[in-house]
C-alpha cells in the first residue's frame, strides 16, 4: 500500500508541472523562477525516493533460511522449481518480493516431543500432588468411567483348552503413557497437506506448526496404540517389551505416509504402564508369588550345588555326565576321577589306604617268617618260647591292670570279685572268674 | 525525459492496480471457487495465478484444502452378538471439491456437523457387523481390528462420496472402551485370572524346586554308589596283592599261624584292658617257685 501512496504523488506533481513547461518561452519573473526551481528540486527528491523504494523493494526479496529449516518458494501461489530444486537449503536466498514470490520456511531438523497421557486413569489435582509427597491411600472407584478415565484394552492369554461357550473374547484393561518424537521430513508434502493455523504477529511459525499438528498426531498415535495393544496380553504389555512401541511406531508411520503428511516418526516410547488400581492387590500378590517361587528355585539350586559338592566336589556334574555318556574315553574319565573330592573321594582314599595297609602287612609278615624260619628249624622250642614271652611282656607292659591269681587245688572253684574304677573312662565292671 | 519516466510510472501503476482487480492467486494450500453474479461458475483446485472479471461481476471464494482432523463424540454401540462397547472415532478429511463443498455445506463447521452424523452411522453399521471377538481375542490370529477400521473407512468414503465435496483421508478408533458397569466385571475377571496365575506360579515354583532337589539327591546317591564300587574294587585289588605274600607263609603254616595269633593278641590288648592271669602262666611261674635248671651238656 505504501507503494501506491508514493505513486499517487507524482500524479499531482505532473499536473502542477504542465503549466510551467508551457510558459517556458516567456520571460520569467522572480517568483516564477523560484517556483520552477522549487519544483525541480522536489522532483529530484521524488526521483531519489522512488529509486530508494525500488531498491528497498528488491532488497526485501533477500531471505535467510536458518540451519534447522528448509524453505519452499511459492510463485503466484504455486511451488516453484522442480525436483530437488524446489527446496531451499539453509543460507541467504533472493526471491521476488511479494506478491510474486512467497517464502515458506519449514523447521525440518527440529524434533518435537509429544506426550500422550490419554490412556491414563483420571487423577484429580489433589491426587497428582499427593503422588509427589508421601503416599496416601485414596478411595478408588471400583469402576472406570469411559469418558474420564483412559485405558487400553489388551487381549487375554491364549487358553490351552477351549471351554464350552468360551468365545475367546476375554480382555484386560491396562493404563499407559506414551511419548512420540516426530520430525518433518518432507516439507513440501507437509506444507501442502497438513493444516496449520495462520501465523499471528508475535508467534513463530515453528510454534504454530507444533500447535496445529498436535491434535492430528494425538489422534493418529492414539489410534495406533489402541490398534496395537489389542494384540498383546497384559503381561506382555507390562513387561515393557520393546516390540510394542515398535508396533505402534510402524502403524503410526504407515498412517502418516498414507495421508502424505510428510511427517516422520523419530521414536515412540512407552513411558509408563500399569495395571488398573482396582486390581492392584491381585497383581502384587502375583508378583510376590513369582519372586517367592524364583527364590525357592534358587535355594533348590544352591542346595543341589552344595550336596553335589559335598558328595564329589566341583567335578561332580561333569563326572556323572561322563559316566553316563559312553562316548567319553576311559582316559578322560580317569582324569575326572583324579579331580574328585568330597565324600566320594574319602571313600576311595580309605580304600587306597586299606589296600596299602593290607599289602604292607602281608609283606611284613611274610618277610618276618622268612627271616626267623632258619633259626626256628634249628631250635623250634626256644624260638617259639622267645616269641611267646616277648609277646606276653609287651602285652603286660601296655595293660592297665594286671592280676595274678594263685590257683587253689581245692575241690571248688575260687570266686574273685574285682572292682575296677581307677580310670574314670572305664565304667565300673565286675569281673568274675571261676575256676 | 521527465515525461517518459512519469508515463512509464503511470502505466505501471495502472497495470498493477488493474491486475489486482482482474487476477488472483490460489496458493498450494487452497482451492478456490469463482462466482459470476453470485452463481458458482468455476472451481480451481490447482495452485497458480488466475484471471477473473473485476469485483462486482465475479467473486472469489477460497477454501483451505489441507487435511483437518475431526473427532466424533464418544459413543456406545453394540457389536454383533449385542456386546456393548464404547468407541471414539477420528476422521482426517479435506475439502477436495470447492464447488460441491460450497453448495452442500459451505463452512467447515457445517461440514463437521454433517460428518458427525455420517461417522456415527458408519460406526454403528460396521461395528454391528462384527462380533466382539474380532476386536479383542485371546487368539491374536482372530483379531480383525485393523480390518474393521479399514471397513469403516471405505464405508464412510462411500457414504460421503460426491455429496459434500469432502475427501476422507483416513480414520481410526482412538479409544476402545467398555461401560462403567462392564469395567467392574472386567476387574473381577482380571482378579480371578491373576489369582489363578499366582497359584500356578507357586505350584510351578514348588515343583521345580522339588525336582531340582530330588535330582541332586539322586545324583549324589549315584555318585556315592559309583565311588563305593570303585573303592571296593581298590580294596579287592589290595586283598589280591596281599594274597601273593601268603604263598610265602606256606613254608611253615603252623609257625605263620602262631605269629599271627601273637600279633593279634598284641593288638587286642593294647589299651585299657585288665588281664587276670593264673600264676601257672609263664613267666609268672617264677613267682611260685624257682625253676630247676641244670646245665645241659
Amino acid at each position: 500500500m505504501t507503494d501506491e501512496t508514493y505513486k499517487n504523488n507524482p500524479n499531482e506533481q505532473e499536473q502542477a508541472q504542465q503549466p510551467e513547461s508551457d510558459s517556458g518561452n516567456q520571460p520569467l519573473d522572480a517568483a516564477g523562477r523560484s517556483l520552477s526551481e522549487a519544483l525541480r528540486i522536489s522532483f529530484i527528491i521524488l526521483k531519489v525516493i522512488m529509486i530508494v523504494l525500488v531498491v528497498v523493494f528488491l532488497a526485501s526479496g533477500f531471505r535467510t533460511v536458518a540451519s534447522d529449516e528448509q524453505a519452499l518458494v511459492l510463485r503466484f501461489g504455486k511451488i516453484r522449481g522442480v525436483g530437488e530444486g524446489r527446496l531451499l537449503n539453509p543460507g541467504l536466498h533472493w526471491v521476488f518480493p511479494y506478491p510474486i514470490d512467497e517464502i515458506v520456511k519449514i523447521p525440518v531438523a527440529k524434533k518435537v516431543n509429544l506426550a500422550i497421557n490419554s490412556f491414563w486413569y483420571y487423577q484429580s489435582q489433589q491426587e497428582i500432588l499427593q503422588q509427589e509427597g508421601p503416599k496416601k491411600r485414596t478411595r478408588i472407584n471400583p469402576k472406570l468411567n469411559p469418558i474420564r478415565d483412559g485405558y487400553c484394552i489388551t487381549r487375554s492369554e491364549k487358553q490351552d483348552r477351549v471351554l464350552a461357550g468360551f468365545t475367546g473374547s476375554d480382555y484386560n484393561i491396562v493404563h499407559c503413557k506414551w511419548q512420540l518424537t516426530y520430525q518433518i521430513d518432507d516439507p513440501e508434502r507437509f506444507f501442502r497437506n497438513v493444516y496449520t493455523e495462520n501465523v499471528k504477529p508475535g508467534e513463530s511459525y515453528t510454534d504454530i506448526i507444533v500447535k496445529s499438528v498436535t491434535p492430528l498426531l494425538e489422534k493418529l498415535i492414539e489410534g495406533a496404540v489402541v490398534t496395537a495393544m489389542v494384540n498383546y496380553t497384559i503381561d506382555e504389555a507390562i513387561s515393557s517389551q520393546a516390540r510394542i512401541p515398535k508396533h505402534v511406531e510402524k502403524l503410526l508411520q504407515e498412517k502418516l505416509d498414507k495421508i502424505e503428511s510428510g511427517i516422520m516418526v523419530v521414536s515412540v516410547q512407552l513411558t509408563d504402564i500399569t495395571w488398573p488400581r482396582q486390581v492392584d492387590k491381585a497383581f502384587w500378590a502375583s508378583i510376590r508369588a513369582s519372586q517367592e517361587s524364583q527364590k525357592q528355585i534358587t535355594e533348590a539350586r544352591t542346595y543341589a550345588e552344595n550336596i553335589l559338592n559335598e558328595a564329589a566336589g566341583p567335578v561332580a556334574a561333569e563326572l556323572l555326565a561322563a559316566l553316563r555318556d559312553e562316548t567319553v574315553s576311559e582316559q578322560k574319565k580317569e582324569l575326572l576321577w583324579l579331580q574328585l573330592a568330597g565324600a566320594a573321594q574319602e571313600k576311595i582314599a580309605q580304600a587306597r589306604a586299606y589296600r596299602t595297609k593290607v599289602v604292607e602287612d602281608a609283606k611284613a609278615n611274610a618277610e618276618y617268617l622268612k627271616k626267623i624260619l632258619p633259626e626256628y628249624r634249628k631250635r623250634p622250642q626256644l624260638v617259639v618260647q622267645k616269641i611267646y614271652q616277648d609277646a606276653i611282656e609287651y602285652i603286660l607292659n601296655n595293660v592297665d591292670e594286671k592280676m595274678i591269681i594263685q590257683p587253689t587245688k581245692g575241690t571248688k572253684g575260687t570266686e574273685i570279685r574285682v572292682l575296677l574304677n581307677r580310670d574314670p573312662t572305664i565304667k565300673k565292671s565286675e569281673v568274675r572268674s571261676k575256676k | 525525459m521527465k515525461n517518459i519516466t512519469v508515463t512509464i510510472f503511470i502505466i505501471l501503476l495502472v497495470a498493477v492496480l488493474g491486475l489486482y482487480l482482474i487476477s488472483f492467486q490460489v496458493r498450494e494450500t487452497e482451492s478456490a471457487l469463482v462466482t459470476t453474479f453470485g452463481k458458482p461458475t468455476r472451481q480451481i483446485t490447482e495452485p497458480g495465478w488466475y484471471f477473473k472479471w473485476p469485483a462486482p461481476i465475479q467473486q472469489i471464494y477460497k477454501f483451505d484444502s489441507r487435511m483437518r482432523v475431526f473427532e466424533a463424540d464418544v459413543g456406545e454401540t453394540t457389536t454383533k452378538g449385542a456386546v456393548p462397547i464404547i468407541v471414539n472415532t477420528y476422521v482426517v478429511w479435506r475439502i477436495a471439491e470447492p464447488l460441491a463443498f460450497f453448495n452442500a455445506v459451505g463452512t467447515v463447521k457445517e461440514a463437521q456437523s454433517k460428518l458427525l452424523s455420517q461417522i456415527s452411522d458408519t460406526q454403528n453399521n460396521v461395528i454391528g457387523r462384527h462380533s466382539f471377538g474380532e476386536f479383542v481375542n485371546s487368539d491374536p490370529a482372530k483379531i480383525r481390528f485393523e480390518q474393521i477400521q479399514d471397513e469403516m473407512l471405505s464405508d464412510l468414503k462411500q457414504a460421503i462420496k460426491g455429496n459434500y465435496g469432502i475427501e476422507i483421508k483416513t480414520l481410526g478408533i482412538r479409544q476402545l472402551k467398555v461401560s462403567e458397569d462392564v469395567s467392574k466385571d472386567v476387574f473381577e475377571r482380571m482378579r480371578a485370572e491373576r489369582n489363578r496365575k499366582t497359584e500356578a506360579t507357586i505350584a510351578q515354583g514348588n515343583a521345580e524346586a522339588t525336582r531340582i532337589k530330588a535330582d541332586a539327591d539322586s545324583k549324589k546317591t549315584e555318585l556315592l554308589a559309583v565311588a563305593e564300587a570303585r573303592a571296593k574294587a581298590i580294596r579287592g585289588q589290595g586283598d589280591a596283592e596281599a594274597a601273593q605274600f601268603y604263598k610265602l607263609l606256606e613254608e611253615d603254616p603252623d609257625l605263620a599261624m602262631f605269629l599271627r595269633d601273637v600279633e593279634a593278641l598284641k593288638k587286642i590288648l593294647q589299651e585299657r584292658s585288665t588281664v587276670v592271669l593264673s600264676a601257672d602262666t609263664e613267666p609268672f611261674k617264677l613267682l611260685k617257685e624257682m625253676p630247676a635248671l641244670t646245665p645241659k651238656k
